[in-house]
């Protein structure tokens, strides 16, 4: 007699599928609590403001916050690269106002030196701001893959150096003598009906989008941020792997800084001071872990429109700015607390 | 040990579980267990992954409230509401997860929690250092109180795991697979320990998925399956019929024949390998085509290590390394795997797979770099194809294969593994432990898989801790001892005595 053969097969146990609507709802609820909690929180906020904030509803108010939650936007879509690889950006803040004061210096050097072609004092901003944002996120790579530094430690103190060399290239006051187009398109532009900005923001979706399903690159960093050790023995570069991530967050910051000064119609050094945290609430609040190798793009999508959307509604309630600060922290400690297990 | 001497004038058992049942959902995961375990007796528990053991002793221990049923020990009768209360009765248990703090000392992580002070609420460092390290030596193993856990091999964390089970003198001590990360000489030590445990009225609850320790260790052996409890009888009942009690059929013999056809090319070549770091010292081996070469020691030996330098892992410092009888040397474990060489990793969990990700994507992880979809964009068919290819191929479910990884048990999660060396071309595989830690039918469907690999070619190295699956799997063995190589046997001179002389000086 060989290997097994004969009677009684032993019947694996599968844990049965069950589906929602056999159990009872609140067993349904608590299972998927995760997923629960932010159309619950956006279901929640809408109906308060609809009710309570005059023109909340209305078209020019919905247009209006689309247009607020593009720079959120941007960098909540950076942030959530970075938490899925398992690590955590907090120089984004920093590093908007960086690109905001090179991509202006640029700029207003160029107008000065060539008046008469703004097209390319754009450029040359666009890509002094977008290159100063890679460094910082290759830094910032090298520092957490390389040099094994935790990461909110490296990018936390990359926050600090990098705000350093914003001040000292500003001098601290704001950056004049920007092209006039340059605020006019990226700023106030309109195509179709649609604010610049935000058909700038969409694409940034999209290619994160695309980037986080559809391409290996994506595939990779979600194994990265799940288990690095396990990504490395199946052949995976993982550093290489975080450090572009890294480098993909600064130049998504940096952008957002580009955006900003666009609006501004100056390079500021004091902006973006409150995008970490912001950025960190709206991955949070739609379920990308902290731990890592978790998360979707949509949900970070919804759960910046939260943000902001809650962030509009208090404005038009006439709520002050001290008090929407806190209100944000306490969103994201809520909604953590809501979607533990 | 006065709780259980005290216990074994009473002549009561020591612990009696009453009717078992736990529910999850509309699973019932356990289906009414009775259980009499006598003081100074060991009760062995038997079955499949999934048969409800780790339910069973996590309820035992507290950590889990049974829906039905209760517990009996000393004079309490009920269920325990948390570990601590289960302790309070003298009832502890060693997991396979441990719950030691990596960062402290080993005397640290003994005295956690009961730490003697030393007046003004300091700590009294010395005195917690000696009394471990006199724990340690009386309980007859062998490690450092001033070590740091996580300096330590796996096997000693879980001896220093067991010395804190065992500091309070427990009426009932759990051990749960005790000897799947232990060498055979600190097995040996585990079991004189429980002797002497046994001698002073310990009740032990015992889980092992490993035939041969059934009759050494154990007085009695309950064998559950499906949640049931199917029997409980002596342990000098014959392994067929304990097999066939767990797996309701029977097993004859769950190695397969080895291929035996000559091997084919020479692929791997080591000729007095050094590793930088020192752990392999002069190894010397050759691997065929379609051949397996087991290699044996205890652990520590430098054999895991050796499997590593071959992947990449380990910097070799001196020797020949050929691959093909070409000389390589792989930086990375991608120079490694695009050459042709596989390696899968003993600890799964740590090493092997993204617990939280899906076992399809595991599976494909690397055959996107390596595979026939490789590719800078992913390619959703040809994936799905390569994810039904590998789930019949290892025996896994392709309806759950999009279910995350942490969802399975370890005999599945293992073939998540598995199944990711075969996503793409390869022809040399170096195995680490493939069965640690999973029940008999999931290893047999295991070893079916190695040897349907080496069937189609493949070289295989089988590296383990496991001597009877080495005796059953490999053409030929090699022994480590000290990261040197010591012995080399042939299938016919396989005798166990014999090659674990060389496991030791």
């Amino acid at each position: 007699m060989n290997t097994s053969v004969q009677t009684v097969p032993a019947s694996s146990s599968p844990a049965p599928t069950i589906s929602p609507w056999t159990q009872s709802s609140s067993r349904w609820i608590e299972r998927n609590r995760q997923k629960l909690v932010l159309p619950f929180l956006v279901v929640i906020s809408v109906l308060i403001f609809a009710s309570s904030a005059p023109g909340f509803l209305s078209l020019e108010n919905i247009t209006n916050i689309a247009r607020q939650s593009v720079y959120l936007m941007v960098v909540a879509l950076a942030q959530m690269m970075v938490l899925i690889g398992g690590g955590l950006d907090l120089s984004v803040g920093s590093v908007v106002a960086l690109s905001s004061v090179v991509g202006a210096t640029v700029m207003a050097w160029c107008m000065q030196t060539w008046p008469d072609s703004p097209g390319l004092a754009m450029a040359a901003g666009t890509v002094a701001g977008l290159t100063c944002g890679a460094i910082v996120g290759v830094f910032n790579g090298i520092g957490s893959a390389v040099m094994r530094i935790p990461s909110f430690m490296v990018t936390l103190g990359m926050s600090s150096v990098v705000l350093g060399v914003t001040l000292l290239v500003s001098g601290g006051v704001p950056v004049y003598g920007l092209p006039a187009e340059f605020g006019e398109i990226f700023g106030f532009g309109r195509v179709a009906g649609i604010p610049v900005p935000v058909l700038i923001a969409i694409l940034m979706i999209v290619l994160v989008y695309l980037l986080m399903e559809w391409t290996r690159y994506g595939r990779h960093l979600y194994a990265v941020g799940g288990n690095q050790r396990a990504a490395e023995l199946s052949g995976i570069r993982t550093k290489r792997v975080s450090i572009i991530v890294f480098m993909l967050s600064g130049m998504l910051a940096a952008l957002t800084g580009l955006l900003l000064t666009a609006r501004l119609d100056t390079g500021e050094s004091t902006i973006g001071a409150t995008l970490p945290l912001e950025s960190i609430a709206a991955c949070v609040i739609a379920g990308v872990a902290l731990t890592g190798g978790m998360g979707r793009t949509l949900p970070v999508v919804v759960g910046t429109l939260l943000i902001v959307l809650v962030q509009n509604g208090m404005n038009l309630m006439q709520v002050g700015a001290y008090a929407q600060t806190m209100v944000v922290g306490g969103i994201l400690i809520v909604s953590m607390g809501l979607s533990r297990h | 040990m006065n709780s259980a001497s005290a216990n074994l004038v009473a002549d009561a058992p020591a612990l009696r579980a009453v009717g078992l049942v736990k529910r999850y959902g509309s699973h019932v995961a356990l289906k009414g267990v009775n259980l009499t375990i006598a003081p100074g007796s060991v009760h062995i528990l038997f079955g499949e992954n999934g048969a409800g053991k780790s339910t069973l002793i996590s309820m035992l221990a507290g950590a889990n409230v049974p829906s039905e049923g209760h517990i009996e020990t000393g004079g309490h009768r009920g269920a325990f509401a948390s570990v601590a209360e289960a302790r309070a009765h003298g009832v502890r248990a060693v997991f396979q997860e441990f719950s030691l703090v990596p960062h402290l000392t080993v005397a640290e992580n003994i005295s956690l929690g009961d730490e003697p002070l030393a007046g003004f609420g300091l700590l009294a460092k010395t005195l917690a250092y000696t009394r471990a390290q006199r724990l340690i030596t009386e309980l007859g193993f062998d490690i450092d109180a001033a070590a740091r856990i996580e300096d330590l091999a796996r096997g000693k964390q879980q001896m220093v795991e067991i010395c804190k089970a065992v500091a309070q003198a427990p009426r009932v001590l759990i051990l749960d697979e005790p000897t799947a990360s232990l060498s055979e000489h600190d097995a040996q030590a585990l079991f004189a320990l429980m002797n002497r445990l046994k001698a002073a009225g310990t009740a032990i609850i015992y889980i092992t998925h490993r035939m041969h320790e059934i009759p050494l260790v154990g007085d009695m052996v309950t064998v559950l399956r499906d949640g049931q409890q199917i029997a409980t009888v002596p342990t000098s009942t014959p392994e067929s019929e304990l097999v066939a009690l767990m797996t309701g059929r029977t097993v004859s013999n769950i190695y397969p024949e080895p291929r035996s056809e000559p091997p084919g090319p020479l692929r791997l070549r080591l000729e007095h390998l050094y590793t930088a770091d020192g752990t392999v010292m002069d190894a010397s081996l050759q691997l065929r085509a379609g051949e397996i070469v087991g290699i044996a020691g205890l652990v520590g030996c430098g054999k895991s290590e050796l499997g590593q330098a071959c992947y990449g892992l380990r910097r070799i410092s001196r020797g020949t390394f050929e691959f093909d009888d070409q000389p390589r040397r792989f930086g990375h474990p991608a120079d490694a795997i695009a050459a042709g060489v596989w390696y899968s990793p003993p600890d799964r969990k740590r090493d092997g797979l993204a617990m939280m990700r899906p076992a399809s994507e595991n599976m494909t992880l690397s055959a996107l770099l390596f595979g026939a979809d490789r590719g800078k964009r992913l390619r959703p068919k040809g994936e799905a194809a390569t994810v039904a290819r590998l789930c019949e191929q290892v025996d896994f479910s392709l309806a759950r294969s999009v279910e995350s990884v942490s969802n399975f048990s370890g005999g599945n999660q293992q073939k998540v593994l598995l199944a990711k060396g075969l996503a793409q071309e390869v022809g040399v595989y170096i195995f680490d432990e493939p069965t640690v830690g999973v029940d008999v039918g999931a290893r047999q469907s295991i070893y079916q898989y190695l040897a349907r690999l080496s069937n189609s070619g493949a070289a295989i190295l089988l590296i383990s801790s496991d001597l009877p699956e080495l005796m059953g799997m490999s053409h030929r063995m090699l022994v480590m001892r000290n990261g040197r190589m010591v012995a080399e046997f042939a299938r016919e001179a396989f005798d166990e005595q014999q090659i674990l002389e060389y496991f030791f000086e």
